[in-house]
């Protein structure tokens, strides 16, 4: 009950951290990598690693624009991540070899060319593709919760859901801007993999709540059911429901009896992710990060804003339109 | 309530049995998971994706501009073929060569053939080796308009003082001209059936001894051959070899049975090569490269040594929390998530599944999402046991109450596991497949296996006392 007799001051946190998200996105702003505006990266081993001006120099009469060097260091390769615009054949045999034959025994460990046609067409797909996953979940949730009926019909569990999948979302894409500001991490196709990953899991929770809501509204009803004679001496029954008990108090005692298995779902993974960050490949550690900023914030927001946020919604509503008396 | 689920000792004894006919099943599946993983040369070992096993993977475009939209997935399929020979000219193992089309959402619509070739980081000879493919092709010429772009390019030849040849010009400009002097005819090098290499006799104004290549059509080719030089008697037509005309000869007469020759100034070894390269098949559509990635196989070496890591500690780590906090359900939850990656990896074999990073780091992040149900369970579990009821009844209890949030949650994941499989490059659909098997095999593990093991477990009740209420209990609580 905790959670719902104070949502004023959850929903006003959860506000706070959209707009911080929103101010940091705003900001830093994404960093597109090469899967979305095309070009070219290069990865670099050595055994004795050349200082990054030497690299630089190396690089700079070759007429590639100006290009990215970044460091990259993990236990397995000690090199640099170089990202240049799209290379020709040529213009890429050059440049590799200009690369190896600074420091010691360098050699090229991963090279990707991206066409800018190719990457506009993963920046359109991957926006259809978050927008795909929302409108199916606004309408599996609104389908499962069919019948739910008073006070609140189950679209807006649909919208509401979604509605806090956007916090989930923006969170991650926060962290993300901030790391590219900070690491240089940019935003690949993986990082879009994680975003979808967290929409299809950051829904579990919320469902969980909702799922016993749902159990507490049928639980605690009493049903009326009246006759109607329809023209031509047709009989039909209509059933009303009313509620026994107050739709905050039901919500409440949902979300705190759903507290352990909300937080014992979310660890579990978080575990499995924490795990993959300290023993796992650098290739995917980025990804890791992102998706375990929104798990986190994926569990968060389903106990202290799915809930309040429909506790919130009945009362407006029923301000706004009062519930009539169930006919007699 | 506890009556409806009360067991005769018959009862219990068949659902035991059937319990350990499941556990000796699915530890002969680990068995031969472990075989096929560990011995070389397995029947179905694991498939690993390039960016783990190293090598290339190389996007072309196809340029179907000139095509009618009818014809473009067979001259897709002519061309795949076409490079796919190539390819296995130079023995990669187990290329893939695939015809892909750019999405609905994109606004451009591209027919793209993709290249992967594992094993092969040296991108540049293999690229160089798929480029040798020819595109050959024939046209028409339009005197009159060849006449005033002569003049314009010898205009353009005479204002430059390099001396640049009218028809190279013209033949590397002739798709963007509006009335060009070359009329697509429509016959192409897909109509081949093979090319050799002769030397000519000395007559049709051919030098004695000069190499030539002759050609040979298939039916379709033949026919279309023989009616352009019906209708076309005494015009030029002009071959074409990768963009250049290397010769236009004139139409003496209907050519009847679908053979030509090819000449142009070859030396004996240039008539060679391109007759061999004719072989292996011509291209039927222009080809660029738009994409490129390599991959070096020690990064993958360190990925997959580092994934297996992580999956095994991560398997523990997860194992520990649930036998903390849930006890003896917690144990079964542990037995079924470790035969839950047994399932998987098996499947992952059988199907294959294209095993990437990113598919990598998916499994291990399913480890933390197929114990969910459990979860969901166990709570419920936990709170019937409280009320009073037999542990065997909780258990069922639990199962019935916890399935439409099970359903529920699973359904969403699933459906946006779909839409990454759509959305992905082969890499992200590695990862997507992974994840949308874990699901499906997590709702295996977690309300089957876990039932059966479960249920088969002896039936307890809080009011029974001593350690059962504690072993049937969660977290810190007694």
């Amino acid at each position: 009950m905790f959670i719902i007799r104070n949502r004023t001051l959850f929903l006003w946190l959860a506000v706070a951290i959209v707009v911080t998200a929103s101010v940091i996105v705003g900001v830093f702003s994404l960093k597109s990598g090469i899967d979305f505006t095309g070009g070219s990266l290069i990865e670099i081993s050595y055994t004795s690693v050349p200082e990054k001006a030497v690299v630089e120099s190396a690089l700079a009469p070759l007429g590639l624009g100006t290009p990215r060097i970044r460091r990259s260091d993990t236990n397995t390769t000690n090199g640099y991540l170089i990202t240049v615009r799209d290379l020709s054949l040529e213009e890429r045999t050059t440049v590799e070899a200009a690369l190896t034959s600074l420091g010691e025994a360098g050699t090229i460990i991963r090279y990707t060319s991206i066409g800018p046609v190719i990457g506009a067409e993963l920046r359109d797909k991957a926006v259809w593709a978050i927008g795909a996953v929302l409108l199916i979940i606004i309408i599996y949730v609104a389908f499962a919760f069919k019948g739910v009926g008073k006070p609140i019909s189950s679209w807006v569990y649909g919208f509401m859901t979604v509605a806090v999948l956007g916090h989930d979302i923006l969170v991650p894409v926060a962290a993300m801007s901030l790391l590219g500001y900070f690491m240089g991490a940019e935003v690949d196709i993986l990082f879009i993999t994680a975003l979808l990953t967290i929409l299809g899991y950051s829904v579990n929770d919320t469902i969980v709540i909702f799922d016993r809501v749902r159990e507490k509204l049928i639980q605690n009803r009493t049903e009326h059911k009246t006759k109607i004679i329809e023209l031509g001496g047709i009989e039909r029954t209509e059933v009303e429901y009313t509620l026994t008990k107050p739709f905050d108090e039901l919500v409440g005692r949902a979300v705190s009896e759903t507290m352990t298995r909300s937080i014992n779902t979310s660890l579990t993974v978080l575990l499995a992710l924490l795990v993959l960050y300290f023993l796992g490949s650098a290739v995917t550690e980025t990804f890791v990060l992102v998706l375990i900023v929104g798990v986190f914030a994926g569990a968060f927001s389903s106990i202290f804003i799915a809930s309040p946020l429909l506790v919130v919604y009945a009362l407006w509503q029923a301000k706004r339109q009062p519930i009539t008396p169930p006919r007699k | 309530m506890t009556d409806l689920y009360t067991e005769t000792k018959q009862e219990t004894f068949i659902r035991r049995f059937w319990a350990l006919v499941t556990l000796v099943v699915l530890i002969g599946v680990g068995w031969f998971v472990y075989q096929n993983a560990t011995t070389e040369n397995a029947h179905f070992p694991f498939k690993l994706g390039l960016d783990l096993a190293g090598g290339s993977h190389l996007v072309y475009e196809a340029d179907v501009s000139k095509v009618a939209p009818n014809e473009i997935a067979d001259l897709m399929d002519v061309l795949r073929d076409v490079i796919e020979r190539r390819i296995n000219v130079f023995g990669v193992s187990e290329p893939i060569v695939q015809v892909e089309e750019s999405s609905f959402v994109s606004e451009v619509k591209q027919h793209r053939l993709v290249v992967e070739l594992p094993g092969v980081t040296d991108v540049a000879a293999a690229v160089a080796e798929i480029g040798k493919t020819p595109l050959l092709e024939f046209k028409l010429i339009d005197d009159e308009a060849l006449l005033k772009q002569e003049t314009t390019a010898n205009r353009l030849a005479s204002t430059s003082t390099n001396e640049v040849s009218s028809a190279s010009i013209v033949a590397t400009t002739s798709g963007k001209l509006a009335n060009s002097p070359f009329i697509d005819t429509g016959l192409t090098g897909r109509y081949l059936t093979s090319a050799a290499l002769e030397f000519a006799g000395g007559n049709g104004g051919q030098l004695a001894n000069e190499p030539i290549v002759s050609i040979v059509f298939n039916t379709e080719g033949a026919e279309l051959f023989e009616r352009i030089t019906r209708e076309h008697t005494s015009e030029r037509l002009a071959i074409f070899l990768d963009g250049e005309m290397i010769s236009a000869p004139n139409i003496n007469e209907p050519i009847i049975g679908g053979k030509a020759v090819i000449s142009g100034g070859f030396t004996p070894e240039e008539a060679r090569s391109l007759a061999q390269n004719l072989n292996f098949g011509a291209l039927p559509v222009p080809i660029t490269l738009v994409s490129t990635q390599t991959i070096d196989a020690t990064l993958g070496a360190s990925v997959i040594e580092k994934s297996v890591l992580a999956g095994a500690v991560g398997l523990l780590v997860i194992s520990l929390f649930m036998i903390g906090w849930y006890r003896v359900p917690g144990i079964i939850a542990s037995i079924a998530l470790t035969l839950y990656v047994i399932i998987n990896c098996a499947i992952f074999m059988l199907i294959p599944v294209t095993l990437t990073a990113a598919g990598l780091a998916g499994f291990v992040l399913s480890l933390g999402m197929a114990v969910d149900a459990n979860v969901l369970v166990f709570e419920r579990l936990k709170e019937e046991f409280r009320s009073g009821k037999g542990s065997r009844a909780a258990a069922h209890e639990g199962f019935k109450r916890a399935w439409s949030a099970i359903r529920d949650g699973n359904v969403t994941s699933l459906l946006s596991a779909i839409v990454l499989f759509w959305f992905g490059t082969s890499l992200i659909k590695g990862f997507a497949l992974v994840l949308g098997i874990g699901i499906i095999i997590s709702m295996v593990s977690a309300l089957m296996l876990t039932r059966v093991f479960l249920l088969s477990l002896p039936d307890v009740k809080k009011s029974d006392g001593g350690i059962w209420p504690f072993l049937f209990g969660t977290g810190l609580k007694k």
